[in-house]
């Protein structure tokens, strides 16, 4: 990697922007030309790992605009990314809706539950915004579990339309969505409004009082959240051509996503996508150990978290992180 | 006869609950963490308790998953939650949230090695006694009725501990508050770490009542973490009554809607009550901001 | 408790599908000289998932031993489900596309099965479901031949198993117990749903007045409000349709002393480690399942389960029958179709005629009601209805296995009405 001093030392905010940001762009677009080129040389079965990676890197990005930058610890980003792949999924099975308009109407139906969540759970700070959004979860869950009958239930239903059969197109879905979901909200994170979400993430009295709608702002960042959430979630449930709570509407994912998020390196949105393809990959590359591969992922996951903080493009981007 | 149902049931579910929760609250008091490994140390006392009890017996296995709760709280506070708190790395401000992800990791862990070594297939504890006896006219597993007393005995003890010995009173003040003991100079770091082994402590009983009363497999970690995160943030973040309080309320209000509705939905008008309260009092019940 | 997610296990890492191995690399097409590949697929860390996988190996082993295929060995690729839809379909794709078998086997959850029977059509790959049980399954086979005609159902449908416990009641309650009023309590999932209808149809006609019935959620931790309901209704038998929960409701039926015997399906009570896993509270409890042990439904069934439980320290769940079943029949097609191809394979299995452990297999025709499903009668399979007594499996029914009859837990009068 190139040098460290390239970038001044205390100025993560001020100075090193343009130079990161052009740095950060090569290195990604050097990143996503071989991303393009893979189903030329893998088989379906690398394809198959790295498209389910590809949507959880969406997952992951969205969860860090909320948190990274708007500073809210969102539990629960499996409320979002639920609400549009279940009401994609049953649009496309009882609506008869085909796969892009149920696509879209998912994405739709996780800005409305987004708002309605992000309304009232705004006015809470700390562990108390993030037990709405766990609970959010909950209730969600319950709901499905409730109305088996239309739902699937906890097991899942399966919806009649697939996004593709053959794994290559599949791959390049979720490539070409990870990616323009990724420059979306990079640009959104590195525009004025970033900034704002970044000031009041660190500081929110200060920030309101230099004037700026505190709640307003955190509000934008959870629809546009919420948009790309739900629309990942809805184009997941059309690549698998079923939608289950397991999959999509649950603690487990929930933990998964943070994880992900945090490893890449926080408030770096790109790192989301980074930690997702890592963590996807390291437990189908664990997979032969067998029912261990969780705990050996989740292992490895607390020891960078203890001696990276700064999550992979932390290190990569600040070899010498602040003390 | 329903009415009293409810009212028995009810009450060793919430004394349950209550039992769970109070340590997760105290621990949050005194090191402001929200150990999110909760369920998976409850978990562990209940499965070693199992394990323990197929050779030496219910009572020595009870035992064995009591010490195994305090092991497992020893384990999170040494390996996972301590390294953070004193990382040069993590800025200070973040540190919160570096012990929730690093506690859920943890959780993780647990789960799947509780998972790998007994299976996820749930397991139960033989009831410390056997039989029913008919309470308030209500036929009841006598070991449901031990249950509520063994948890009310613990609660009434730490009470007693808390407020009437010294290393209780200095807890008390280490929750309310740390720095001000610290410059008393107390030994700040040793009465947190004796804090985590009163809550595995705490932990650990919760967890092996609850194997003798519903059973418990690798699969309720997050459900139990979930359970008495919600209780203890209802009752007021750090307040010992207050989640006292909100497991009763949640408990019974569990317990009515299984009766009177349907078990299907038993937890859903209690985490309706929660979202509102919250709304309404984000400090909960008898929280201070 | 707040029951909230089950299974963080399940989801932690979604990645956590069912592959088998194979860390990348691209595979090698299915040759004609090499190891024949065939999939099994199960959660693992249930009981009933676990005989799945067991009953699997031994399949593998036997025919290895015997020669193979065809001369050429069987490669077992085993995937593990995690209860999770998605991840048997994930599994289903990689095991086409990656690990290239010719067909998969096993499946323990309806649901889940369901999710994949449309893969078995697009994938193009036979898939012999033998541990689940709702008529859905060969319903579609009915309803879409063309698409749905690679899965086959090795097990009893739902309507079949309540037929077998009406029948097995019939003999063991209301003749000699004088038995006369039945509450039917289910958990609430696709194959009961199919279960719940015909036992309100035949449990009358086998002489036992239905008073009420209940269908509770997956999720129910405590099972209290539900047995005071159902001894409100002052039944003479509770008749379960229970297999996902197992562990809850047994051992809360015996902690609290409920005075009604419990019969019908508990498809986990099949093993014998459901002793262990609760503590003995499944004393007493009656269950309908494909086999027990000592019990000659065929001349394969004592020797199949005694190595069983020597090999595994357990007696086999139900599907662990049907799926060492499964790998013959499947042998036996394959060979006489003299190829892998999956059209070729799919016309021979529907001419199985096979005596395997629990009876003899043949599946319905394209234009029966169940195509594809398993056939139900005395002259092919019913299963066995079997109780929990002093720590031990019985067989009580049919009469040509049984070994004992109904012994009523102390707690539970030897009344009409057990009520108090």
């Amino acid at each position: 990697m190139a040098p460290a001093d390239l970038i001044d030392s205390g100025g993560k905010r001020a100075g090193g922007f343009g130079l990161l940001q052009s740095r950060l762009f090569w290195l990604v677009a050097v990143a996503l030309i071989v991303m393009a080129t893979v189903p030329s040389w893998a088989s379906g079965y690398v394809l198959g790992v790295l498209t389910i990676a590809y949507y959880f890197g969406v997952f992951a990005m969205g969860w860090d605009l909320l948190f990274g930058y708007a500073g809210e610890v969102n539990f629960g980003p499996t409320f979002l990314i639920g609400v549009g792949a279940y009401a994609a999924g049953m649009l496309n099975s009882y609506a008869g809706l085909s796969v892009w308009p149920a696509t879209f109407a998912g994405a739709a139906a996780a800005v409305i539950g987004g708002l309605m969540l992000a309304l009232p759970a705004l006015r809470l700070r700390g562990p108390y915004f993030g037990l709405i959004t766990l609970v959010a979860v909950l209730l969600l869950q319950k709901l499905i579990v409730v109305f088996a009958a239309y739902t699937g239930g906890e097991i899942g239903m399966t919806v009649p339309s697939v996004l593709a059969i053959d794994p290559s197109v599949n791959y390049y879905y979720a490539l070409v969505f990870m990616a323009v979901s990724g420059a979306l909200l990079t640009a959104m994170a590195r525009s004025p409004m970033g900034l704002i979400l970044q000031a009041i993430g660190q500081d929110p009295i200060e920030a309101q009082a230099l004037g700026f709608n505190v709640t307003k702002h955190k509000l934008v960042a959870f629809i546009v959240s919420a948009f790309f959430s739900g629309m990942a979630g809805a184009l997941f449930v059309f690549y698998l051509g079923t939608v289950s709570v397991g999959a999509v509407v649950a603690l487990g994912i929930d933990v998964q996503i943070i994880i992900a998020a945090v490893l890449g390196g926080r408030r770096t949105i790109l790192g989301g996508a980074l930690g997702a393809i890592f963590l996807i990959a390291a437990s189908e590359y664990l997979r032969p150990i067998g029912e261990l591969s969780n705990f050996v992922v989740a292992a490895v996951a607390l020891a960078v978290l203890l001696f990276f903080p700064g999550g992979f493009l932390g290190w990569l981007l600040h070899p010498r992180a602040k003390s | 006869m329903l009415a009293m149902q409810i009212l028995v049931d009810g009450f060793v579910v919430s004394a349950l609950y209550g039992l769970g929760a109070i340590g997760f609250t105290i621990i949050f008091g005194v090191s402001g963490v929200l150990n999110l490994a909760h369920g998976g140390i409850m978990v562990t006392a209940a499965m070693i308790a199992w394990w323990a009890a197929l050779s030496f017996g219910t009572y020595w296995g009870a035992l064995a998953g009591v010490g195994a709760g305090v092991a497992a709280a020893y384990v999170t506070y040494y390996l996972v939650v301590r390294p953070i708190k004193f990382s040069p790395k993590i800025a200070e401000e973040e540190k919160e949230i570096f012990i929730l992800t690093a506690t859920l990791l943890w959780a993780i862990m647990i789960q799947e090695g509780i998972a790998y070594l007994f299976t996820s297939n749930p397991v139960t504890v033989r009831p410390l006694v056997p039989g029913v006896t008919a309470f308030l006219g209500v036929r009841t597993p006598t070991n449901e009725l031990l249950i509520g007393v063994v948890c009310w005995l613990v609660i009434g003890l730490l009470y007693l501990f808390v407020n009437h010995t010294k290393l209780g009173k200095s807890v008390l003040a280490a929750a309310i508050n740390p720095r001000g003991l610290a410059l008393l100079g107390f030994d700040l770091p040793r009465i947190q770490a004796f804090v985590w082994g009163l809550y595995g402590l705490l932990a650990g009983i919760a967890g092996v009542l609850l194997a003798t009363f519903i059973g418990a497999s690798s699969n309720n970690v997050g459900d139990l973490t979930g359970s008495a995160f919600s209780i203890v943030v209802f009752g007021g973040l750090g307040s010992v009554p207050g989640s006292l309080i909100a497991a009763y309320i949640i408990g019974y209000f569990e317990t009515a809607t299984a009766y009177l509705v349907t078990p299907a939905i038993r937890e859903m008008p209690a985490l309706a009550i929660l979202v509102l309260v919250l709304y309404l009092r984000p400090q909960g019940l008898l929280g201070r901001r | 408790m707040l029951a909230i997610t089950r299974r963080i296990a399940t989801a932690v890492v979604l990645g956590s599908g069912a592959l088998a191995l194979g860390l990348g690399g691209p595979a090698q097409a299915a040759s004609n000289k090499g190891p024949i590949n065939i999939g099994v697929i199960a959660p693992y860390s249930a009981i009933d998932g676990a005989s799945i996988i067991n009953g699997a190996e031994m399949a593998v082993d036997d025919i290895n031993a015997h020669g193979g295929i065809m001369g050429r060995k069987i490669k077992l690729f085993k995937y593990d489900n995690h209860f999770s839809a998605t991840e048997g379909v994930r599994a289903f794709q990689r095991a086409v596309n990656q690990d290239h078998v010719v067909a998969m086997i096993g499946i323990w959850i309806s649901e889940i099965a369901l999710a994949m029977e449309p893969w078995s059509g697009r994938l193009k790959t036979p898939f012999i479901v033998t541990g689940a049980a709702s008529t859905q399954i060969p319903k579609h086979v009915h309803d879409n031949y063309n698409a749905y005609k690679y899965t086959f159902h090795d097990w009893l449908n739902s309507a079949f198993l309540a037929d077998g416990v009406c029948d097995s009641s019939h003999d063991l309650l209301v003749k000699p117990l004088g038995y006369k009023t039945a509450y039917v309590m289910s958990e609430d999932a696709a194959w009961t749903k199919p279960l719940d209808n015909e036992y309100l149809k035949c449990l009358p006609k086998a002489g036992l007045k239905v008073v009420g019935h209940t269908r509770f959620s997956p999720d129910t931790t405590d099972f209290t409000p539900v047995f005071n309901k159902i001894e409100g209704a002052k039944p003479d038998v509770i008749i379960t349709g229970i297999a996902h929960v197992g562990l809850k409701p047994t051992v809360q039926w015996h902690d609290q002393q409920v005075p009604i015997l419990m019969a019908g399906i508990s498809a986990q009570a099949g093993a014998s480690t459901f002793w262990k896993r609760t503590n003995g509270a499944t004393e007493g409890i009656v269950t309908t399942s494909a086999a027990v042990k000592g019990a000659a439904l065929t001349r394969k069934t004592v020797p199949f389960t005694d190595a069983y439980t020597k090999r595994f320290g357990t007696t086999p769940a139900y599907n662990a029958y049907t799926t060492n079943d499964a790998f013959y029949f499947l042998k036996a097609a394959i060979e006489r179709a003299k190829s892998t191809n999956a059209d070729k394979v799919v016309a021979q299995l529907e001419k199985t005629n096979y005596v395997g452990n629990i009876g003899r297999v043949q599946f319905y025709g394209k234009n029966e009601k169940y195509t594809h499903g398993l056939k139900y009668g005395p002259k092919y399979i019913t299963g066995v209805a079997l109780q929990w007594q002093h720590g031990d499996q019985v067989a009580i029914w049919p009469k040509k296995v049984a070994k004992s009859k109904v012994i009523l837990p102390s707690w539970i009068k030897n009344k009409k009405h057990a009520s108090k």
